[in-house]
């Protein structure tokens, strides 16, 4: 009852009319900035900093927190009606979030969207709440070699995502390892595929490479008088999920939220990881596995709860530990020093009341999210009303403007054009783009594992066989990859009522 | 809906517009820092570093004296060659400086193998802020309780014990090189690049038996009792861990610390650096930074621009001796 009665205290002080009009303004201005592609929610953050610097702890961390809710958000939108991830946590949600868009049910995704989130959100909350400390020891027992084969049972779910062809799946999990090499290498040091470009060490920018295979592709690929104009601007009814949607987004939405919080607790981790492996596990364990890609609810509700728990659970490394486990986390607890404070296990034994607040800010940080944005979707969602000869032309200048506001360089615009190209060949290939999302983030972080796990055994390979964990993970992985080849007893069954698995 | 629309267009467009602008900037820099275009603090390593932390902390301070917004910008990897190949390949107009560190600054550029394209000279100095000295730290229960301990088992089992760097050539990887050369103490380096927040991560998690690291990274866990600090690399204690022995006290000659300070790629207009460096100068010795900066175990120690050019070039010419030491086999 103790934990109950500081959270109240922490509510009632976060309560007060001042800090929910904080709460409201950061909400709007994250959500703005989050509609941009290229600012994603560590650069919304930093950005918007300065703007909390003379509040007090209490507001400015409200405020900074619904900046951070606002921008996730904000990156879903265009994700959902333009197929261009405003940040790369959002990015998997194009595919079926547009798809869903095309058939007029785009007011449908974001409702589901921003619920997704606050469910995901909250419950991640009250899982700081109830089991930080247990928890927060759960995330230490992931070391490199855990940490490497949780990112080989990311990688074998490349078979799930995997369409019609396993080989043109290969193909595109391939293709986006290679690009995810270019660059420094992280540990010896040495530029891989850089061509001698100085541009290149740096990697190509995540965000400007989804831009272009995803939203530019699809642009480049509309052919006039052969396509008919598909999407649609839904109507005020169409805006609300029915019983139906909300039926089929709860198994995944809580699907997502273990998948995401579960995440959030290893750091090291993104958000992005999180939305990527729950749609992974949508599409291997939905009963409506055979309808992602072509607009099912289910490829919006789990990413989306997915990166919100994710955001959310990785607060407890940071309250637990004094760890920041992702880039957001580090932004946050910047924010945290400014204002005087020692994130970690300290602040709850020296400044247990502003711990308490911060903690209740996050409810209603999440709350607002909800009560402001479902409001506003058919706002965003008239968006589609405009002829689409003239919204092609804006969704064009928004990439463009996007992909340029990553570094600020005429470089990762290029980088976004050249994408689109390659995104459009891709298309014509049939081979499907979702593995090369997948290997592009799942690729560094397998390497940077690999190569400290065999640090600490001197190269022994044996290190992943003797150790529990990373055991029953690479038996997962291991059964993920085989039960394609199961299905091949039973093939024409499965063609026939299956055409996209 | 008309409103937001236009509303984010304006901003998309104000931010292409102050980006643009800064092309044609005067090439003397009498009006730097230009209205409305922040300034970029490159750090070279993943947020929650030590590194990151003291930028963050200066940031503000900075802000308020150049009157423009100061943004930190992490660029992780390869020990810190990311960030500081973004450094120096970045215009010399005061818009983006960047955290240097010894040793990665300065010992990059040294090894051919590395295929660094900046050298010392592509640098251009500002001030420093920290020194901050290497320790060994296990966990509580470990089996090793003093640096003897420690130091009898890596002699007697070469390359057993498990140590944490922040990556190949990394200061971290020095200490451990310079431990083995003057006790012959043997420790197996496992490098993390991702920086000391990862390091830290696995140490915690038992991954990893020692943790090598600076006074700033252990303070807070010894307070958590989460880390037992063995010693302390340094010709003095440490005035955030006053209880540890140094090595030099044991009887071991080993000094090895991380200088922290800021740079800027070389070639800033005379003005520009002038404002820099007065506004680091305040920045960093700020009351309220340094108190937070001694909270985190970060002893302030200030250098002017010169001094740390200096300091630099001292250091290049010590590291230069240890190198093969710790050189990719």
């Amino acid at each position: 009852m103790d934990v109950l009665n500081e959270l109240l205290a922490g509510f009632a002080s976060a309560l007060t009319w001042q800090n929910l009009l904080f709460a409201f303004i950061g909400c709007l201005l994250g959500t703005m900035i989050g509609v941009l592609p290229g600012i994603g929610p560590v650069a919304g953050v930093a950005l918007l900093i300065p703007l909390t610097l003379n509040l007090d702890a209490a507001g400015s961390i409200i405020m900074l927190c619904a900046i951070f809710y606002g921008t996730t958000y904000g990156g879903t939108i265009t994700s959902v009606l333009l197929n261009t991830p405003g940040e790369a946590a959002s990015a998997i949600t194009a595919l079926d979030g547009y798809a869903m868009t095309k058939i007029g049910r785009a007011g449908v995704a974001l409702t589901i969207a921003a619920a997704g989130s606050f469910i995901g959100g909250s419950l991640a909350t009250a899982g700081l709440v109830v089991a930080a400390k247990p928890l927060g020891g759960l995330g230490l027992m992931i070391g490199p070699p855990e940490f490497f084969a949780l990112v080989v049972v990311g990688i074998s779910l490349l078979v799930a995502l995997a369409g019609r062809s396993m080989v043109r799946a290969l193909i595109s999990g391939a293709l986006g390892l290679l690009i995810s090499m270019v660059g420094i290498d992280p540990v010896a040091g040495a530029p891989r595929f850089t061509f001698g470009i100085e541009r290149l060490l740096d990697g190509v920018s995540f965000v400007a490479v989804i831009v272009g295979l995803f939203g530019l592709s699809e642009v480049l690929s509309y052919r006039p008088g052969r396509d008919k104009v598909t999407v649609q601007a839904p109507g005020m009814r169409s805006l609300l999920p029915t019983r139906t949607d909300w039926r089929r987004s709860a198994p995944a939405i809580a699907r997502g939220t273990g998948v995401g919080f579960g995440l959030g607790l290893i750091p090291g981790m993104t958000g992005s990881v999180s939305s990527l492996l729950s749609y992974g596990a949508e599409k291997k364990f939905s009963k409506y596995r055979h309808e992602l890609g072509n607009g099912a609810i289910e490829g919006v509700a789990g990413p989306e709860s997915a990166n919100n728990a994710h955001a959310n659970g990785a607060l407890i490394p940071l309250f637990t530990l004094g760890i920041p486990a992702s880039p957001t986390i580090a932004v946050l607890m910047g924010a945290f020093l400014q204002q005087g404070l020692t994130p970690g296990p300290t602040l709850f034994a020296e400044h247990a009341e502003i711990a308490w607040t911060i903690i209740a800010s996050l409810f209603i940080g999440n709350i607002l999210l909800l009560v402001l944005n479902v409001p506003l979707v058919g706002l965003w969602t008239s968006i589609l009303k405009v002829p689409y000869p003239i919204l092609s032309a804006l969704i064009l200048m928004f990439m463009v403007v996007g992909a340029y506001t990553i570094n600020f360089s005429v470089f990762d615009v290029f980088v976004m054009v050249l994408f689109g190209v390659i995104g459009l060949i891709l298309r014509n290939l049939d081979i499907p783009l979702a593995p090369l999302v997948l290997t592009l983030v799942l690729g560094p972080l397998m390497e940077r594992s690999l190569r400290e796990s065999l640090d600490i055994s001197r190269g022994d390979l044996t290190i992943f066989l003797d150790r529990p964990v990373t055991v029953v993970l690479l038996l997962i992985a291991l059964g993920i990859v085989a039960s394609p080849l199961l299905k091949l007893r039973k093939p024409a069954a499965l063609v026939a009522e299956d055409p996209e698995t | 809906m008309k409103r937001i629309l236009a509303a984010t267009t304006v901003t998309a467009l104000t931010l292409m517009a102050t980006a643009c602008g800064a092309e044609t900037s005067s090439s003397a820099g009498e009006d730097f820092p230009r209205q409305g275009k922040s300034v970029e603090i490159v750090v070279a390593f993943a947020p929650g570093g030590a590194v990151d932390t003291a930028a963050r902390l200066v940031q503000p301070v900075l802000e308020r004296e150049l009157g423009t917004n100061v943004e930190v910008v992490n660029k992780p990897g390869a020990g810190g060659q990311i960030g500081y190949t973004a450094l120096t390949s970045a215009k010399p107009d005061g818009y983006t400086i960047g955290a240097t560190g010894s040793p990665s600054v300065v010992v990059t550029p040294l090894d051919p193998a590395r295929g660094a394209n900046f050298t010392r000279a592509d640098f251009q100095p500002l001030g420093r802020q920290v020194i901050d000295p290497a320790v060994v730290a296990v966990q509580p229960d470990s089996p090793y309780q003093n640096l003897d301990d420690l130091l009898k088992a890596a002699k007697d089992k070469p390359d057993t014990i498990t140590a944490t760097t922040t990556g190949q050539q990394g200061g971290e990887h020095f200490a451990i090189a310079q431990i083995k050369e003057a006790t012959g103490a043997a420790l197996s380096p496992v490098h993390f690049s991702e920086g000391a927040s990862q390091a830290t991560t696995a140490f915690l998690g038992k991954h990893v038996e020692v943790l090598v690291a600076n006074v700033s990274d252990v303070t807070d866990l010894v307070k958590q009792g989460k880390a037992k600090v063995l010693g302390v690399m340094d010709s003095e204690r440490a005035e955030a861990l006053p209880e540890v022995p140094t090595f030099t006290e044991s009887g071991h000659d080993v000094v090895a610390a991380t200088a922290r300070g800021y740079s800027a790629p070389a070639g800033l207009p005379e003005p520009v650096a002038q404002k820099l460096e007065a506004a680091l100068k305040t920045a960093v010795e700020d009351p309220a930074v340094v108190a937070k900066m001694d909270d985190l175990g970060l002893a302030t120690s200030y250098q002017s621009a010169a001094d740390y050019e200096k300091f630099w070039a001292q250091q290049e010419t010590d590291y230069k001796t240890v190198l093969p030491l710790v050189q990719a086999k």
